[in-house]
């Protein structure tokens, strides 16, 4: 089992620049500053709103969830109470929905079961 | 079942492998794993980022009580701060600019049982899921 993160990233820039991350492998503390790393990259690319494609995660722990709060904070700095109407979150295993119930993300992050149903949301 | 490792980040998905092999080995309900690879991964983690400077002596013992698993996890490291290892309570910890104690919060709903140890050299944190072997789980993993 490998412990690294691989990132694909592609964009849909037609009303709204989008960059959908495809994330594979754990998000742990191992990882978190990678997955910071590429949204800051995307942002500064010129994405306005992200999609974390998150059906190839095998682990989801409080890092990956700091990293996933980082994001909100990168695409709505001005945005108070850290509610980002910019990110979507796809296909999340049942194991990582349940960390996003646990701690209270799914108040202010809208997950979806597919990428184009998170597209269609934006 | 022991495991004794100079631990890193890096080694955080071996380590929840070994849980995963191990608990598999003890007989455990396979509903239960991925609360337990989330509590020994926290617990793994709050060692290394808060007791050492990233990198550090851990060892891991995984073992069965009768229907109970015990995971056991000593450090090296100097005593615990206090207020790392006081209840984080019954809702989420607040989100802020740098938010802080969602790994404690999640092993509290992810075990049965939290008992932490000062030891002479180190810190001993033991993590216990009832009921999760030999036959249908007693614990509320929902």
């Amino acid at each position: 089992m490998s412990g690294n993160l691989e990132i694909g990233i592609s964009r849909e820039d037609g009303d709204k620049a989008v960059a959908i991350m495809r994330l594979t492998g754990p998000l742990d503390a191992n990882t978190q500053g990678t997955l910071e790393e590429k949204a800051r990259e995307a942002i500064d690319g010129g994405a306005e709103y992200l999609l974390l494609d998150m059906s190839a995660v095998e682990y989801l722990g409080s890092a990956g969830m700091r990293a996933i709060h980082a994001i909100t904070t990168m695409l709505s700095p001005d945005e108070p109470g850290m509610r980002s109407s910019r990110l979507r979150v796809v296909s999340p295993s049942p194991a990582a929905a349940k960390i996003f119930k646990t701690l209270g993300f799914d108040t202010f992050i809208d997950i979806h079961n597919n990428v184009d149903e998170a597209i269609a949301s934006l | 079942m022991v495991f004794k490792v100079v631990a890193d980040l890096g080694q955080l998905s071996t380590i929840r492998e070994f849980v995963t092999e191990t608990a598999t080995a003890l007989g455990v309900d396979p509903a239960v794993f991925d609360d337990l690879r989330l509590a020994v991964d926290e617990a793994v983690t709050n060692v290394l980022t808060h007791g050492y400077d990233g990198s550090g002596d851990i060892e891991l013992d995984v073992s069965a009580d009768g229907s109970d698993l015990i995971i056991r996890l000593s450090d090296q490291a100097p005593p615990f701060d206090s207020t790392l290892t006081k209840s984080a309570g019954s809702r989420p910890p607040e989100l802020k600019e740098k938010p802080g104690g969602f790994g404690l919060f999640l092993i509290e709903r992810a075990m049965d049982k939290l008992v932490h140890r000062k030891l002479d050299n180190g810190n001993e944190l033991t993590m216990i899921k009832c009921g999760v072997i030999g036959g249908s789980a007693a614990s509320d993993t929902s």
